[in-house]
């Protein structure tokens, strides 16, 4: 176990962190006034419970692989929500409960961006999917702290 | 059985980690001779990864070391094995080179080789374990003359990326022309060649390259940068050594020039600097009571002739210099020798030459006193004549008139009226001591104002 949580935490040190602040920063580009203004039906809510971060982890990262279609996001956005998603399944060894799910990471691989399907979106429209999937990945970025913190120690 | 068995597990590194060898089963085949119908497979393939070589996309590129003799073609694919399945993707062959990109550096992948031959052959790959940085740029150098040192800095690509911005070690090839290389470390994006450790005025040359520092990525050296020339300085030991020298010499000699001068100005502050710079000025209190001696207890001071009856005091009005002087030395005259003496011993009667003859020590030009009548009266008589034959306008005053009268009753002044006071005119009178004449000291000759008592620059001057 021991040396699963290094490992683990190397990844995510030297890896999977600037991902994710990449994923933050472009999140932040975004106009979200309107994110704060919109009651949003049917959010679903993930937190981050005590010794059990990972399956928090889990649960967020298949969570944010259901966005990889929404045409309403911007390509560049969803897509490296994805290859976020797809590393922290990656990283912490953990399938989702849907397997269909991680057929996107497979995509992700090897095929161009260019192929992905192109939604006319504009960056600075707001709709319900974006705000979710911004919601979702502040609320993956403070469980990955959360439980770097642990595994540091 | 055992074959498959080996071969499956049979996933090795050989030397440097980017090459993947196939371990040659033949020695283990040998030794068991069972295996004589499995051919060897033995490939050996060069490896290496670029981490976001475009945007959020890394690469890998592969080639073969030794191809199989067979020439047959080859497929190389990276492997996923996700649950049971494989998931391959075939590298893209480019010349010699099979080349791939993609987003997933995290996941552990295999390399297959496929040929239509053989049995797919697969490795183990880390892709973080085989990185090979891109190449660095932009190398200056730029010499520091106050430290004699070369400064050469330069720029790499992962400066503004996310994976190796500060996690690669750079090398720095640099020597003289033609001559041998020498290397130096560093993680930072610049170094220092120290100027004595070069030769002077001579052509030098730069180039660096990068690798992953190993604390998580390990790789390779990425490819030498474009090499960079330079040229050292001149005499760049002789002229540093020539400069201190002079500026120590000069720090000297100005050091002890500074102590002179204090030394000397101090020496001759008061007597010498400060009367020039700062000239002393009279004091006119002490000046006048230098002038206005004070005078002995028993001495009066006053300026009202009466007070001074009891004093022979022989008035005079001009000074007749040479006209004067022949009616004054006939031998027979004895007044005339006489007066002198007569002169000196009974009153304070000052004898000064007059200005036009001053060798002439008889003449009876008086100063500061008042003639007894019968010299007086004697002198007037010869001094008549003396003056009609003498040229009165030779000197400044005159005794007498050109006409051999008296200029007065008196026989004083005659460019002024007759006094009026009594006490100027001795005449047939005899003189009385209330008579003064007074004369300036030397040199300063002037129609003499009885009452008049003035100090004029030159004796005050003389005085101080």
């Amino acid at each position: 176990m021991g040396n699963k949580t290094t490992e683990i935490r190397v990844k995510y040190e030297n890896i999977l962190s600037y991902d994710i602040n990449e994923l933050v920063n472009m999140s932040a580009e975004y106009r979200d006034r309107c994110c704060k203004n919109k009651k949003h039906e049917n959010t679903k809510m993930f937190f981050c419970n005590d010794t059990q971060e990972i399956e928090s982890l889990q649960s967020m990262a298949c969570n944010m692989l259901r966005f990889f279609h929404k045409q309403k996001i911007s390509k560049d956005f969803r897509w490296k929500a994805a290859l976020v998603s797809c590393g922290t399944l990656q990283v912490l060894q953990c399938k989702c409960e849907r397997h269909k799910k991680e057929k996107v990471c497979t995509q992700l691989n090897t095929h161009n961006k260019e192929d992905t399907e192109t939604g006319e979106q504009s960056k600075k429209k707001c709709n319900q999917e974006f705000c979710e999937l911004k919601e979702n990945t502040s609320s993956l970025r403070s469980c990955w702290n959360k439980f770097e913190k642990i595994i540091s120690r | 059985m055992v074959m498959a068995t080996m071969r499956r597990g049979n996933m090795l590194y050989n030397g440097p980690a980017n090459q993947i060898h196939s371990l040659v089963l033949f020695s283990a085949n040998l030794s068991l001779g069972t295996f004589g119908d499995d051919e060897p497979d033995n490939f050996d393939i060069n490896c290496f990864s670029q981490l976001e070589f475009k945007d959020s996309y890394s690469s890998l590129t592969c080639n073969f070391i030794e191809l199989p003799p067979d020439n047959t073609n080859y497929t190389l694919a990276l492997c996923n094995k996700e649950d049971s399945n494989y998931v391959c993707f075939n590298m893209e062959k480019r010349e010699d080179a099979y080349f791939l990109q993609f987003t997933d550096i995290l996941s552990n992948k295999d390399i297959c080789m496929d040929s239509e031959t053989k049995r797919r052959v697969c490795r183990s790959l880390v892709v973080t374990d085989m990185v090979k940085p891109e190449v660095p740029f932009n190398v200056n150098i730029t010499y520091q003359k106050e430290a004699n040192e070369y400064l050469i800095h330069y720029s790499t690509p992962h400066s503004w990326k996310k994976y190796l911005q500060d996690k690669l070690i750079h090398q720095i090839a640099y020597r003289q022309e033609e001559g041998t290389w020498k290397t130096i470390e560093s993680p930072y994006l610049q170094v220092k060649l120290l100027g004595k450790n070069l030769e002077n005025d001579a052509s030098y040359e730069v180039k660096v390259r990068s690798q992953p520092n190993g604390d998580f990525f390990k790789g390779t050296w990425s490819e030498w940068s474009a090499s960079k020339s330079f040229r050292t300085t001149r005499e760049q030991n002789f002229m540093e050594s020539y400069s201190n020298v002079v500026l120590v010499i000069l720090s000297i000699l100005g050091f002890m020039l500074s102590v002179v001068m204090i030394v000397l100005i101090g020496t001759f502050w008061e007597n010498r600097i400060k009367p020039a710079v700062w000239p002393n000025l009279p004091d006119h209190k002490k000046t006048l009571e230098q002038l206005c001696k004070k005078p002995k207890n028993n001495f009066d001071i006053s300026f009202n002739p009466e007070n001074f009856g009891y004093v022979h005091i022989h008035k005079v009005d001009d000074i007749q210099a040479k006209t004067e002087q022949e009616t004054f030395l006939p031998p027979s005259n004895a007044p005339e020798t006489n007066l002198p003496g007569k002169f000196r011993s009974g009153s304070d009667l000052k004898m000064i030459p007059a200005m036009t003859d001053k060798s002439n020590p008889n003449l009876p030009v008086t100063y500061g006193g008042i003639w007894p009548s019968e010299a007086l009266h004697r002198l007037l008589g010869t001094s008549q004549t003396a003056v009609t034959e003498g040229n009165c306008s030779s000197s400044t005053y005159e005794v007498c008139h050109s006409s051999g009268v008296p200029l007065h009753d008196n026989g004083f002044n005659h460019s002024s009226a007759p006094s009026s006071d009594p006490s100027v005119q001795p005449g047939p009178e005899p003189l009385n001591g209330d008579t003064i004449s007074q004369m300036l000291p030397t040199g300063e000759m002037r129609s003499p104002n009885n009452e008049e008592a003035y100090v004029t620059m030159s004796s005050f001057y003389k005085i101080q």
